[in-house]
């Protein structure tokens, strides 16, 4: 008994640990002062008048909703059609399909991010939206792909027979069957490549140059240096967000379920 | 004529636009790395030379792989009771701390550790509450060093050790714990003798996770450590941003992914390399 009481209480710490950390950054960006003090001493809203008020953090905010979407764009397609696709491969081909898919997981982040910015440097493409696009679409790729994954595994093979069976060509089974059905799927990924998209740091830092920056490389070029409160709006305004996705995702899950 | 063309699409033409933007923005680069890695004119094998012998670069290689054991063994000694109490508790109490797991794996690695960075402060909450509580007479340092590094990769990294443990810990038989209990063993022992060595692959797989991810881990390091704690990833970065050196940083690079790699096919065991994916 005691120890079920230990065994609890100790969770509760570590679920507190886990979560409450994060929320240092909410007090931060309610600062009145030009410098971070937790807690504050002065609250104040200043700090957000000049998060949405400043042309280069407004144009960062604005570049990483243009990057996420055009990135969202890419890799829900591609990724979609991929899983269809590896859902009807089998054995080695299948397996080999697989470890490309999660090479962009499983590589070091930074290591992906050298890469590209050694071949992006040469093709004349460090700072533009496009190299920032197509580094986060390959990112997100592997997210999209299982997720819709998942939603084809649970499909039921019988519908696709019957409707073959009644005279439906592929696409009209895709359109009028499986794509209704894997919806949910296909949304929660799209869902997971925007925040891929939104939240990434390291890619983002090598290929934005000065004429692409994200939030992300604003945030990351503010801390490493001096900072003010603004930075903390900045990251409480990505943690909405992400908590916002996140909530979303469950909701999606649910339904699928 | 759509219905026949799309008739035809087989796996292959399904794969094919997704496996192209692969070819180009994964594949080539790495390739291109490996290339630049050997293209130093003092010689191709240069850069690894010096990387490998240079006792500098030794120590980086040394502080990394340190970094990587010691959090993964804190991940999983705080991750197993963790994962217990969240198997063992009553249905609404697991779908709130689940969320605690969960939530914080969808914000930014780099707003988590920019928390991070205003409690460890010398000045900052965490350092006012123990001098205040009498527990150290004088601020500790807690940020850029390895101590910041740690407290951040576990915070980051804990969610990655529970997930599979607790997957593997709900495994277990129930009827097996009651057997064992049916035949006297006390609950230490029916923890020592069967729900342990049954979740085992659980651990393995959590840990391989955590140290996986840990070899890599740039921003998080990058941030809270210091020039006394420089990691692989930080030294890869110093390279390329700083010193302009490509054949080192292409160099380093290809041993931090060979390094992984290999790692990655030491523990294929205890981890589908799609499941690194599934977790997030």
């Amino acid at each position: 008994m005691a120890g079920r009481v230990a065994l609890a209480a100790f969770a509760a710490l570590l679920a507190a640990f886990l979560v409450l950390p994060v929320l240092a950054v909410v007090p931060a960006a309610f600062s009145a002062r030009s410098f971070i003090r937790l807690p504050p001493e002065a609250w104040s809203v200043r700090w957000w008048g000049t998060f949405f008020g400043d042309p280069s953090w407004r144009r960062a905010l604005l570049k990483s909703v243009e990057v996420a979407v055009l990135a969202t764009l890419v890799a829900v397609p591609l990724g979609t059609a991929a899983a269809l696709g590896l859902a009807r491969l089998r054995g080695i081909v299948r397996r080999l399909a697989l470890a490309l898919f999660v090479g962009p997981v499983v590589v070091p982040v930074i290591v992906l991010a050298v890469a590209l910015y050694a071949v992006a440097r040469s093709a004349g493409l460090v700072g533009t939206t496009a190299a920032l696009v197509l580094g986060h679409a390959m990112l997100a790729l592997p997210y999209v792909a299982l997720n819709v994954g998942v939603s084809l595994a649970a499909l039921d093979p019988a519908l696709g027979r019957a409707a073959a069976g009644l005279g439906a060509s592929s696409w009209r089974l895709f359109r009028t069957v499986t794509l209704p059905l894997i919806l949910p799927g296909v949304v929660g990924g799209a869902v997971f490549a925007f925040v891929t998209s939104f939240d990434e740091v390291v890619l983002s830092v090598f290929l934005a140059g000065p004429s692409a920056k994200t939030l992300p490389v604003r945030i990351w070029e503010e801390i490493r240096v001096e900072y003010t409160p603004v930075v903390a709006v900045a990251a409480t305004f990505m943690m909405a967000l992400a908590i916002l996705a996140a909530a979303s995702f469950r909701l999606l899950r649910r339904r699928r379920a | 004529m759509l219905d026949r063309l799309a008739g035809r699409l087989g796996p292959a033409a399904l794969l094919l636009p997704a496996v192209a933007l692969l070819a180009v923005v994964f594949v080539l680069p790495l390739l291109r790395l490996l290339e630049l890695s050997f293209s130093d004119p003092a010689g191709a094998a240069t850069p690894y030379v010096e990387l490998l012998h240079d006792p500098i670069y030794r120590k980086v290689f040394a502080a990394t792989a340190w970094v990587a054991v010691a959090v993964t063994a804190i991940t999983v000694l705080l991750g197993y009771p963790f994962a217990l109490a969240l198997a063992r508790a009553p249905l609404r109490w697991r779908v709130i701390l689940f969320a605690c797991v969960l939530t914080p794996l969808w914000i930014s690695v780099l707003v988590r550790t920019f928390s991070w960075m205003l409690l460890l402060e010398t000045n900052g909450p965490v350092n006012r509450l123990l001098v205040a509580g009498g527990i150290v007479e004088r601020p500790l340092a807690l940020l850029f060093n390895q101590t910041g590094v740690l407290i951040g990769m576990v915070h980051v990294l804990l969610p990655y050790a529970v997930l599979p443990i607790y997957a593997a810990l709900v495994r277990v038989d129930p009827a097996l714990l009651r057997a064992s209990e049916g035949l006297g063993a006390s609950p230490a022992r029916t923890f020592l003798r069967v729900l342990l060595p049954l979740s085992m692959p659980g651990v393995a797989t959590g840990g391989a996770f955590v140290f996986l991810l840990s070899l890599g881990f740039f921003i998080t390091p990058a941030l809270l450590g210091g020039a006394s704690s420089i990691t692989l990833s930080m030294l890869i970065d110093g390279f390329v941003n700083e010193r302009l050196v490509w054949p080192l940083a292409a160099a380093a690079s290809m041993i931090l992914l060979a390094a992984t790699l290999a790692f990655l096919a030491m523990a294929a065991r205890f981890v589908a390399p799609a499941a690194v994916a599934e977790v997030r």
